[in-house]
């Protein structure tokens, strides 16, 4: 794998919608390196032929229930939580400017 | 003890349950947030259930109505439950009082309880020492006396190694045998609910309190529940044994070995026969980098909801974009924004099949040698650590030794298989308790339980708890 650089590092913060400041960049190239080195343990092992586990087990536990409502959240318990909130809506920052 | 065992003075155990943790509060910083319980006992009083009137205490990422639950992060600092988890209803169904919401590393993310929103988490032993992580707070306060059941959750062995380092039970079992619905997640093909408590016929009858289908969530199992408790046996007669052996030569603590190979000649002694068993090495030292990879890469796709728009700490800004940048970064710890960057980079595109998809594959043939390893035996077994707790401001660990990589992390293996897992003491190093993590086939909690019975009467470690001077 090759070596992680900052730009990268502030690229990858943008898309999940977070910041980061200079030394903090700096530490994850750093935390990259060990990263990178454990990561030639894997690189050690042969996976031809061998399919990715996801779950640990695959007997099957989801089925299609009924379509039927059972449970409900009400819209007073939904917005209890909402940091700002106006009659029954999430407000959120004007997305059309004028 | 709780099992086989009737509280006649609810108000009056519960009360001395929240004393004696608001007590220790300023020296080991185990609770979040105290309970108001004048309800729960009123109920309690009127129940018949296994566990009428015990006062508990949940990890602060299990969902409880009507009450703060913060998973300790900011984000989530102001956030109450909107319902209660599947957990929370069975256990006040079975008459428990819950006391309080426990620390954690934040989001379950840490094995050190030094990341957790609130504060570093002290080990009641010695409180300059760590009690691990994530389900931190749990375990300290099932080790301090206060309560004699807590839960946790273990994504890589969240409950079993605090366990170990406070000398109490930890119990991770099967994947799906515990409904995960109301926890907040980490990783959701790794998550597992997990608790503590002093004694095995405790976990034995907490596990038939948890235990079972659910169908808010999908990968619940829908075998029986057994009666592990009624059904304990601690006969160690004809029991076989597996040691796993690539752990033991990884340990370089030779007080660790010689209390592990005291327990082993016990064991036999007791009937039981012994096996050494070797995983291939190479894959066992990369069980951290598969660990890491999966688990972050889960771990960011779960807590992308973490916005700050319909729940939880807002930090406003001109656009939607910008309230959102700006609530995530205030709202996670520097060590939540590094995880979820690494978890990115195994998602991108370019990445996901030297990353992620290796990871996964990888995953599959440890479970494979794990699958192997037990087929022959009952249990696999080794100490849950290589030493005891490591002081707070340790930070010396060469995470490319295989003292690191296996010795310390090899109880990730039961997360990758979902296969039942536990850590109950062996003893004691210069006054700190160490564990000793046991691991049987899927489903066959009761074979677990009942090995972790006999070697508990060989090593009389039991209801352990230790002094605080409060």
């Amino acid at each position: 794998m090759e070596r992680i650089n900052k730009q990268k590092v502030f690229k990858l913060a943008e898309q999940l919608m977070l910041r980061l400041s200079d030394e903090e960049a700096d530490n994850i190239i750093a935390e990259f390196d060990t990263l990178l080195k454990q990561l030639d343990l894997l690189n050690q092992i042969d996976t031809s032929n061998v399919e990715e586990m996801i779950y640990p087990f695959e007997e099957p536990t989801s089925f299609f229930r009924e379509d039927i409502i059972d449970q409900v959240l009400s819209i007073e318990d939904a917005l209890y939580n909402a940091p700002v909130e106006e009659e029954g809506y999430f407000v959120i920052p004007k997305v059309v400017k004028d | 003890m709780f099992a086989n065992r009737k509280i006649e003075n609810i108000e009056q155990e519960v009360m001395e349950a929240v004393s004696l943790a608001r007590k220790q509060q300023p020296l080991l910083n185990a609770m979040v947030s105290f309970m108001e319980v004048d309800e729960a006992i009123s109920e309690a009083k009127n129940s018949n259930g296994k566990m009428a009137g015990l006062p508990i205490v949940l990890k602060d990422n299990v969902l409880t109505k009507g009450v703060r639950t913060t998973g300790s992060v900011q984000i989530l600092d102001n956030y109450i439950g909107a319902y209660d988890a599947t957990i929370t209803k069975k256990l006040k169904d079975a008459g428990a009082v819950i006391i309080g919401k426990s620390a954690l590393d934040g989001l379950g993310m840490g094995g050190t309880g030094t990341n957790c929103h609130t504060g570093f988490v002290h080990n009641p032993y010695d409180l300059n020492r760590m009690a691990g992580g994530s389900s931190v707070g749990s375990a300290v306060l099932v080790a301090s006396g206060a309560v004699a059941f807590a839960i946790g959750s273990d994504t890589g062995d969240s409950v079993r190694k605090p366990a170990s380092f406070v000398g109490i039970v930890g119990v991770k079992p099967t994947y799906g045998r515990i409904s995960r619905y109301g926890i907040i997640p980490y990783a959701s093909s790794l998550d597992h609910v997990g608790y503590f408590t002093r004694s095995v016929e405790d976990a034995a009858l907490a596990l038939e309190v948890l235990a079972g289908r659910d169908d808010k969530d999908m990968t619940s199992s829908t075998r029986e529940v057994e009666d592990y408790l009624a059904n304990l046996n601690g006969d160690l007669r004809g029991k076989k044994i597996g040691i796993l052996k690539n752990v033991i030569d990884a340990i370089k603590k030779d007080q660790t070995l010689a209390l592990f190979n005291e327990l082993i000649e016990k064991c036999v002694n007791a009937g039981a026969t012994v096996h050494m068993i070797n995983m291939d090495q190479t894959r066992l030292q990369a069980c951290l980098p598969v660990y890491y990879i999966i688990a972050n890469s889960e771990a960011t796709a779960n807590h992308s909801n973490l916005d700050g728009v319909r729940f939880g700490m807002q930090e406003w800004g001109d656009s939607l974009e910008e309230l959102m940048t700006n609530s995530r970064t205030k709202g996670f710890s520097f060590l939540l924004r590094k995880r979820f960057v690494i978890g990115s980079y195994s998602l991108a595109d370019e990445n996901q099949d030297l990353l992620l998809r290796k990871a996964q594959k990888v995953r599959r043939l440890l479970v494979e040698d794990y699958k192997t390893a037990l087929s022959d035996i009952d249990v696999l077994i080794a100490p849950a650590s290589g030493d005891v707790a490591p002081l707070l401001t340790d930070t010396s660990a060469d995470q490319l030794s295989a003292r690191y990589l296996i010795a310390e992390n090899h109880m990730v293996l039961g997360n990758f298989s979902g296969y039942p897992s536990m850590t109950i003491p062996m003893g004691k190093i210069d006054g700190l308790p160490i564990g000793i993590n046991i691991t049987a086939k899927p489903f066959e909690e009761q074979v677990m339980f009942d090995i972790a019975l006999g070697m508990e009467n060989l090593t009389g470690c039991k209801n352990m708890t230790a002094e605080v001077n409060v």
